[in-house]
Parts: C-alpha cells; structure tokens; sequence
C-alpha cells in the first residue's frame, strides 16, 4: 500500500520531469536548427539547410555594429557593477551596519521592479540629459540592472566563507587593508568572478532598458534582435541566437566550475 | 552595382545605372549646392518598414547613395507614426530620411514634423508630378489587397472581396488585420455594402460594428513582416496585406495569392524629420531614390511601383501584373483618401487602440 | 548580515564602500522612477485626471484585468510543474540533480527574447508541437497555440519555471527525510504524511516562488507582445504605448504607479508571512 503510493508518485515526478525538460530545452534545439535553414523565412523542419544566416549575420553592419556596441556596453557596466556590488555586498555582510537588510534589500529593487518602470523612467529624466543614444546612456542603465546580481552573488559567498580566517589575520598583525587583499579576497574570488559573469549575461541580454534609451547608432544586439523579430523575418536571428546559447552555455560551465570550487551559490 | 539574385537587372539597367551615378558625380563637382566629397564620413539614418521592402531599399537606393559619397546609412526602423511624433517632439529625431505613407504625409504637414525638400538638391523634375510635394517626394505606388492562403483555399472557390473576408462561414480560418486604422476601416465599409466612391467620410460606427463580426477570428500584424510571416506560418487564411509583400511571400515560396477587388492605393513618401542634424545628406539620399534606375530595380525586387516614370522600362514584364499600377488594377482599385485621413488620422488612431483592447 | 567577529573601529570605513553602491542606486533609479510616478500628478496638470482618465477607460480597465488574470493562471500551473521537478532535485540523486539544474538554469541564463521567439516557432500551426499532436492523432486540425491566452501561458511559463523551482528546492532540501520516514513509520498513509508533515514544510518556499512569479508576470512585456493578443495585451504594453506612441508621460506614471504598488503590496505581505530573509534566499 505504502509502497504503491511512493510508486506512482516517482512515475508521475519522472513524467513530468521529462516533459517538463523537453519543454524547457526543445525551444532552444529548434532555434539552432533554423538556424542553419536554408529557407528564407522561420519554417519548420527546415527544406534544406545552410550558412548563409551565419553569413549574413557577420557580413550585416547592422548585426556587426550591434555586436560591437554590446561590448562596449557590457565590458564597462559589467566592471563597474562587480565593482561596487562586491564593495557593497562587504559592507553588508562584514560592516555590521544598522539596517542591513533594508540596505540589502534596497539595492536588489533593480530586479524586482518592473524593468518596464525602469526603462521608462531613465528614458524620461535621461531626455533632459541629452544621454539618450549614448553609451554612457546605456551602461549607466546597464549597471543599475546588473549591480543586484553582483551583490547577491558576493554576499553569499561572504556568507559561506568563515570570518575567523580575517580575524585571524588580523590577530596576527596584518592591517585591515593586508587582511582583506591576502585571506578574504583570494577565497572570495570565485564568487566575485561568478558575479561578473552574471553581470556580463545580464547585460548581454537586457533588453527593455535599452529598447527605450538606444538609438540607430548606438544600438545593442538585444534590440536589434528585438526590431528583427518585429521586422524582419528571416533566420539571421535564430543564428545570433543560437550564438547566445553557446555563450550562456559556456557561461554556465564556467560558473559551475567556479561553484565547484567554492560551494557559493549563485543569485538565485 | 551589385547584381541581385531574382532581380536580374539587364544590360540597360546596369548601364543606366553607371550613367546615373557618373552624373551624380559630375552635379557634385559641377558646384551644386552639394559636393559628392562633402558627404563622406558622414552617417545618415534611415527608417523605413522593415523586412523584405527596406532591404530592397538598402540595396537599390542606400548602397548607391553610400557608394557615390562615402556616406554610411544606418536603417532602422519599422517605422511607427507615434514614434515619429515623439521624437520630433524630443527635439532631436534619431531619423534622418523616414519613409511615411502619404496620410501620415498629409497629417504630418499639419503639425510641422517635416523639413521641407530641398529642390535644389532633389531633382523633383524627373517624377510624376502627382507625387511630389513640398515636404516629401513620393517613392512607391503600391495597394492593401486581400491576400489569401492557396493552402487554405486550393479550389476555384477562392475569397475575391472585402465581404469574403468577413464570410466565416465560407471561408474559414483567422483573419489578418494590420495593427492599424488606415484601410481597415475602409475594408470592413466594403465588406458591409458600401460602394468605393461613397466611402468617404467613413462611418466610422459603422466599420466598427462590422469588425466587430470577426474580431475575435483576427490577429493584427505589427509589421508587414509579419503579416507575410502569418501566411508562410499558415496561423492565417487570408487578411489584409500590401502587394509587395505577398509578391514578396510568393517569390520566396508562401502559399500566398492575391485578390485584386477593391484594392486600396496608396503612396509612400520619403520624408525629412524635423530638426534632423544631417538635412543636407538626407536630401541628397532622397535624390538617389528618385533616379530611374534605382526604382526599376526595386520594383524588380518587391513589385512595389515607381513615381519615376522613366524607370517602368527597366521593369521585369513578369512583375508587371503584381503592380499597383497595371492598368488592370487601377481599374479594380481606388486611391485611398488622404485628405481625409489628414484630418481624421489621430482621432482614429486612438479609437482603434481602443476598440482593440477593449 | 552583522558578523560579530568585526572590531567596533572598523564600521565607519566599511560603511563607507557601500556609498558608491547606493548612489548609483539613488541617482539612477530611485531618482528616475520616483520622478516618472511624480508625472501621474503633474502632467498634463496637477490632480488626479490620470486616475479619473484610466478609470473611465473601458481598454484599460481591460488591459489590468488581462494582467492579473494572466498572472494568477500562471502562478499555480508554475507551481504544479515546479514542485515534482524541485522534489527530484531535493530528493534524488547527485547526478539527477546535477543534470535537472543544468536543465533549469541554461534556459535561465539564455536571453528572454531569444526563448520567447523560439516558443514562436515550436507552437505556430505549422510548427513541431502542431505535427506532433496530428501525428498522434489528438486532433485533426492543426490548433492555434499563439496569439492568445495559450501562447502567452507557455510562453510566460517557459520563462517563471526556475523562479518557483529553486526557492522550492531551497526549503526541500533542507527537510530531514527521516521526518517522512518518522510518519510513515507511524502508520501514516502516504498522501497523509506528504500533506501533513511534508507540505507544511515546504511552504516558505512555495510561497516565494509563487510570490516571486506573480509578481514578475504583472511586468511582463516580452511575452505578451509576441505570444499574445489584443485580449492579452498587458500593463507594461500599455506603459511602452503611452511613452513611445502617445507621448502621455501622466498616464505612463499612473499605469507604472499602480504596478508598483500591486508588486510593493504583495512583496510585502510576502515578507509579513515568512520575512524577507528568506525570500532574498
């Protein structure tokens, strides 16, 4: 009786795991495949299969010059971000500051706030400021958006790493600046890799924000994919984005083996 | 020139085309108002409609002009009347050549949002005078036409006019609307009884009340891509699409055929924002686009059909059917109202928002 | 968190690292959106007509009915498909758990546009899951799955999946399994133990998970646009129209106020049921 009851519970978990998986991952498998498609418009199956998206994608200034922004805006921000998250995340977490968590709190409202909202207010106060369609425009956006991730990911690597290793440094004389570069920097630095890689993803893929203060000349890869999908019909966006794929799988592997080595867990 | 596949310009056109862009050349060196040199490393921005349409738009007129002056063109786009009042409105457009339907034109003249067209710079001599005003100068002639799927409808029984849109009953299937007032209103008065030339002005409760009727069977295309990509999807069995687009479709292998009943005409413009920092690039943009060459080429590309009557000689005959302008079509068509919509546009635009969400 | 192994003259300097942090916090965004809400006051004049204009709007009314609508379907279904994949994480081995974050997470970590237009292409009529469902014989007729409320819904669902899972795996993975083993032991029948003894346990973070795709559906923008239709059109739309078609800066503040406050509300009865700290987890 007992044992039955556990039973079908393990089927019905193993089915929907399944399908749940199937779900989650054929949009993904599809997308690559179109994207060697020979056909010119979204079909599925494919009649034939080709490069020249890929081509094309490389050979667009459209594309190209989008790609190059989307560095020049990611590189900066997501710098800057891990910059002040990890200063942030140690005050926090070290500072022993009154309100703390209301800090911490604070300085998550990036994500949970609609980024519609946020979109939308940077694009009216930056009309003022004339920094619509400019980089410093959009990595300023870009680092508002990506700092949650830093500071989530540090403080929790904080959390994990045993504070008595500093007092002990301290204890044995090395100044507070000493301590912090020799003992709690080094183990801290997988958590604060993991977190720029977050905030490199998170810019990388940011759309809404940049959809409202990017221009025609200064436009990230996101909203071009965007004016693709609204405009344009042809597979040159399943090839950027089976790209995206191949980074965030990368991404992943790479933050898996930084987790591995550290135990810290990631922002979410 | 860069040969295109589908498009196989001839001999003639290519020959033109060189000739077009020596003498391009020589107006520069001759001291007109706009020296060819001027203009390299200059950036013009570009907004059209998106897709098929703005690509050929890059190869036939954007790539000329870039290659003549050194100048780069960034498209952008689609092009969106609410975006375009916004930006002006901001002072600084991010656009510097847009290219507009005419009752956006007519609207638009009314709120000052263009720079008026430089004639010294735009050669408006060569066009058909009917297309040429003093803040656009007309690109394309093309049509709204009832596009239906051959998949869904492979038989003789095939839907013809405005009222077999709405005929659920023999011809099943989602419609498709474009996410926009303009002809629709005039479609659904057809569809209701309502003759092409009493159309105007529109009763405009009474379009609504028909929409009504099939609404909940319709998607709305935010693009005209879109609306192509509806039909090579097969989510729709017929809708609304201009005839560029389904010759487009067509050519690249959709089960798409058209109706010429009660096809609405209509003209594209090419426009300069106002406030654009780059008038003078734009201007000279907008010349390329008008040469003869450039037209037939586009034309051969997307059966959209030239202002430039010079340029119907290097058209494909086998295009000649699919344009707006066969004798044929003008015959089964009318042109769509634009003084009306000039006064009307802004008003209806709200309530069709409306009525969509509603 | 305080740590008390900080010596007391060292809390001036610490403090002093968060300055950058919160000035980009303050000028970026707390300025910027607290200036965009102060609009649904002041323009066109100062007042309330915002309000007064959204509340006689049949179509906007609509539209905010669509949002919470649209959210509380996906809320439930999120769980229902989150909660057996979080038990098989919690509960299963190393390896399938390894396997099913991987799984999780790499859609997580793909941008939301890329994966929205891919579910494009897998539901159109033509598209795989169509030949599928033909190909098995559940139905003859290709079925429209986009552009309407079943679009948006896996679409929305693609997306939230991981936001309910791993808060759920969180609070699982922290359950004894000898309570369990405890209850059935002592004769309690399977469904019983789970809904007695598991289930309580895992309610923090069920609830966060839920609360967390709640209130994320509310600001969705992405989804709705190319999966939805007209009766799918959502606030955030309605915000992106009122900016960039209409240029009515007042009623972009009052739609965004009132999604804000919708959000604020719930987070903050999530933090009254189980404390923010665990939901910042």
């Amino acid at each position: 009786m007992t044992g039955d009851g556990m039973d079908l519970w393990r089927r019905l978990r193993g089915t929907i795991c399944i399908l749940v998986a199937l779900y989650l991952i054929a949009p993904l498998v599809i997308v690559v495949i179109i994207s060697f498609s020979a056909a010119s418009f979204l079909q599925f199956p494919p009649p034939g299969l080709s490069l020249r998206w890929y081509v094309n994608l490389f050979g667009d200034p459209a594309w190209t010059s989008s790609l190059i922004v989307s560095v020049q805006v990611l590189i900066p921000s997501a710098t800057l971000a891990t910059l002040l998250g990890t200063a942030a995340a140690y005050a926090l977490v070290r500072g022993r500051i009154p309100g703390a968590s209301m800090i911490g709190a604070a300085l998550m409202l990036p994500i949970i706030v609609p980024g519609i909202i946020t979109a939308a207010a940077l694009f009216g106060v930056y009309r003022g400021l004339g920094l619509n369609g400019t980089l410093t425009g959009l990595i300023i956006g870009h680092v508002v958006i990506t700092l949650p991730y830093v500071v989530a990911t540090v403080s929790s690597g904080l959390r994990t790493m045993d504070p008595r290793l500093e007092d002990a440094a301290s204890t044995l004389g090395a100044r507070p600046g000493a301590a912090f570069r020799r003992v709690t920097l080094p183990l801290l630095l997988p958590a604060i890799l993991s977190g720029l890689l977050f905030a490199a993803v998170a810019s990388f893929d940011e759309l809404i924000v940049s959809l409202f203060v990017s221009t025609a000349r200064v436009r990230p890869v996101a909203v071009q994919m965007w004016s693709n999908v609204r405009g344009d019909v042809d597979p040159t966006i399943a090839a950027i984005a089976s790209l995206c794929f191949a980074f965030a799988f990368v991404v992943l592997l790479a933050e898996g083996f930084l987790r591995r080595r550290t135990g810290i867990e990631g922002p979410r | 020139m860069v040969s295109i596949s589908g498009a196989g310009p001839t001999r003639r056109t290519i020959l033109r085309g060189s000739l077009g862009v020596a003498g391009t050349m020589m107006l520069g060196a001759g001291g007109q108002a706009l020296a060819a040199e001027e203009l390299k490393g200059k950036t013009v921005v570009f907004a059209s409609w998106g897709g098929a349409y703005q690509d050929a738009e890059k190869t036939c007129y954007c790539d000329p002009f870039a290659q003549a002056t050194g100048a780069k063109v960034l498209q952008d786009g689609p092009m969106n009347t609410a975006k375009f009042r916004t930006m002006i409105d901001g002072g600084a457009p991010d656009w510097d050549v847009t290219d507009i339907t005419i009752d956006f034109l007519y609207s638009g003249i009314g709120d000052q949002l263009f720079e008026k067209i430089d004639k010294g710079i735009v050669d408006t001599s060569r066009l058909d005078p009917r297309f040429v005003n003093d803040y656009g100068v007309g690109c394309i002639v093309w049509s709204y036409n009832l596009g239906y799927s051959t998949k869904a409808f492979p038989g003789k029984d095939v839907p013809r006019t405005w009222a077999d849109m709405f005929n659920l009953k023999r011809f099943p299937g989602k419609r498709t609307f474009g996410d926009i007032v303009v002809s629709t209103l005039e479609a659904a008065l057809m569809a209701d009884g309502v003759a092409p030339d009493k159309l105007y002005p529109l009763d405009v409760d009474r379009a609504f009340r028909k929409l009504d009727t099939i609404k909940s069977e319709t998607v709305f295309w935010s693009s005209n891509s879109q609306s192509q990509q509806l039909f090579v999807d097969g989510e729709v069995s017929m809708g609304l699409i201009l005839n560029g687009r389904a010759y487009d479709a067509a050519k690249k292998g959709a089960p798409i055929a058209v109706s010429w009943e009660q096809n609405i005409q209509s003209v594209d413009y090419l426009v300069v924002p106002r406030g654009s920092k780059n008038r003078a690039a734009a201007m000279k943009l907008i010349d390329v686009m008008t040469q003869p060459e450039n037209q037939a080429k586009l034309a051969n590309m997307i059966a959209y059909a030239p202002t430039n009557p010079a340029a119907f000689s290097g058209i494909d005959p086998q295009i000649a059917p699919w344009l707006s302008t066969a004798p044929d079509n003008v015959k089964r068509g009318f042109l769509i109202n634009a003084e009306y919509w000039r006064d009307n546009l802004k008003r209806l635009q709200e309530r069709w928002t409306a009525w969509k969400l509603a | 968190m305080p740590d008390a192994g900080v010596k007391a003259p060292l809390i001036g300097g610490r403090a002093l690292l968060l300055v950058p942090a919160m000035l980009v916090l303050l000028l970026a965004f707390v300025g910027p959106v607290g200036w965009l809400l102060a609009r649904a006051f002041t323009q066109p004049q100062r007042g309330l007509q915002n309000f007064e204009a959204l509340w006689q709007r049949q179509g906007y009314l609509q539209v905010l009915w669509n949002t919470i609508e649209i959210s509380a379907l996906v809320t439930p279904i999120c769980v229902l498909l989150g909660f057996p994949i979080a038990h098989a994480m919690a509960t299963g081995s190393p390896r399938l758990r390894r396997w099913l974050v991987f799984i999780v997470l790499l859609p997580f970590w793909t941008s939301l546009l890329v994966r929205t237009f891919a579910t494009v292409i897998l539901l159109q009529r033509n598209g795989p899951v169509n030949a599928v469902l033909i190909a098995l014989g559940l139905t003859a007729e290709p079925l429209s799955l986009i552009y309407n409320l079943t679009g948006v819904m896996a679409g929305a669902l693609q997306v939230l999946l991981p936001f309910v899972i791993f808060p759920l795996h969180a609070a699982m993975a922290r359950i004894d399994p000898a309570f369990m083993q405890a209850a059935l032991t002592l004769g309690a029948r399977p469904v019983r133990a789970f809904i007695r003894v598991y289930l309580p346990l895992t309610l923090p973070g069920l609830i966060t998970g839920a609360t967390l795709v709640f209130i994320s559906t509310l600001g969705y923008f992405v989804t709705p646009a190319m999966l939805g239709g007209p009766h799918q059109t959502m606030i955030a739309q309605l915000i992106q129209d009122q900016i960039a078609q209409f240029g009515n800066w007042g009623m972009a503040g009052a739609l965004s106020l009132l999604l804000l406050a919708v959000s604020g509300v719930l987070f903050l009865l999530l933090h009254l049921t189980i404390g923010l700290k665990a939901a910042a987890r």
